[in-house]
């Protein structure tokens, strides 16, 4: 909406603020826009009733020096303008609304069901012996006990399942019908799986790599 | 329709300028003054008189010469009532009891917009129209920007003047 330049005068010829011939100005101007005259017969009623009318503002007082103090406050809003801060509100209602529904279409979370890779603790299972190349087939397989009464899974692999036993010592040596099935030159894979009395899989192994050279 | 050689509307012109010239004439002698209507009747007649007798040549707007024919007699009023008021007091106004009413209606209609209005419109409009500070004054009191002064002054008006035609 085009506004006419005089409007700024309005509130200046009301309080006075004009000099003489800046009243007259807006005077003779008021005599010929009707736009400008309506706003003043308006605004002028308005500051009339502010003026006589002290009451309206006797909440005032105290907030006016209260607005001293959050003056802080009044900086930071006067960031933006309303219709600015308006947007923002909007937006940051429809983002928590987005944030809060969503979750709400998800798929049902996982069911953690423990299997025989799993542990229930975290217990650290370590293999000491073979973890690198050797030069025959191991005679035994060693790895750090996890304290008494713990049962073992032994598994060796060549690619897949070469044998498997359990143990509750720490150490366990190869029956010759394994050493038999094991050829230098092929690489191999062993892991190792402790359970607890109560049969609760405890710790896992990494799986370790060892060539047997020939 | 009343037109005279100059083609000027005068139920027109007395319809459009009467407020206008009432109001320039109001705030030139103050509203409780009580002949301050005679003034603004006395205007409009002259006017239509120097339009009838072709005085309004259309060398300025309609506005500016009716605008000019009002300061005029404002400047001689006041100059006659300084020369009464040597002899006489003023006498007591007599206002229209329906006018009366209804500014009071109205008074009361802004008065209860004002004071719905929310706090911070609220001082904006004590400061800049009660104290009459000025808007850099008023915006180092609310420690706002100047331009914020404006923007919060012209919304206030805006919701008083909305808050009147409900």
């Amino acid at each position: 909406m085009k506004t006419c330049r005089y409007e700024s005068q309005i509130d200046k010829y009301l309080l006075g603020k004009l000099d003489a011939s800046g009243s007259a100005e807006f005077e003779e101007h008021y005599f010929n826009c009707g736009s400008c005259f309506a706003k003043l017969t308006e605004r002028d009623e308005v500051i009339g009733v502010l003026k006589r009318n002290k009451s309206v503002f006797v909440a005032e007082e105290r907030p006016v020096i209260e607005a001293r103090k959050a003056a802080w406050l009044d900086r930071a809003t006067a960031f933006f303008t309303p219709r600015q801060w308006v947007l923002a509100g909007a937006a940051a209602a429809l983002l928590v609304a987005v944030l809060t529904v969503t979750p709400l279409f998800r798929n049902a979370p996982p069911v953690f069901v423990l299997n025989g890779e799993d542990t229930v603790r975290g217990s650290s299972l370590t293999l000491i012996s073979p973890v690198i190349d050797i030069g025959s087939v191991p005679a035994y397989f060693e790895w750090r006990s996890l304290g008494a009464d713990m049962e073992y899974q032994v598994s060796i692999y060549n690619g897949k399942l070469l044998w498997k036993t359990t143990t509750r010592d720490s150490r366990l040596s190869l029956p010759d019908n394994v050493k038999a099935l094991m050829i230098a030159g092929n690489k191999y894979s062993w892991q190792v799986k402790a359970f607890s009395p109560q049969g609760t899989l405890i710790a896992v192994s990494s799986r370790v790599q060892f060539t047997i050279n020939h | 329709m009343t037109e005279n050689k100059t083609g000027v509307d005068l139920d027109e012109l007395v319809l459009k300028y009467r407020p206008v010239v009432s109001f320039r004439v109001r705030k030139a002698l103050g509203g409780a003054t009580p002949d301050w209507e005679d003034v603004a009747d006395e205007i409009i007649t002259q006017v239509i008189e120097k339009v009838r007798k072709g005085e309004f040549r259309g060398e300025s707007s309609i506005g500016t010469f009716i605008y000019t024919i009002t300061s005029r007699r404002i400047v001689d009023h006041i100059r006659e009532k300084t020369k009464i008021l040597r002899h006489a007091p003023e006498p007591a106004p007599f206002p229209d009891p329906g006018e009366m009413v209804e500014a009071q209606e109205r008074a009361a209609r802004i008065s209860e917009a004002v004071k719905g209005l929310k706090p911070k419109f609220r001082e904006v409009l004590y400061l800049y129209y009660y104290k009459e500070l000025p808007r850099e004054e008023v915006a180092k009191q609310l420690g706002i920007p100047p331009r914020r002064v404006s923007e919060r002054v012209n919304y206030a008006l805006k919701l008083i003047k909305k808050d009147m035609k409900r």
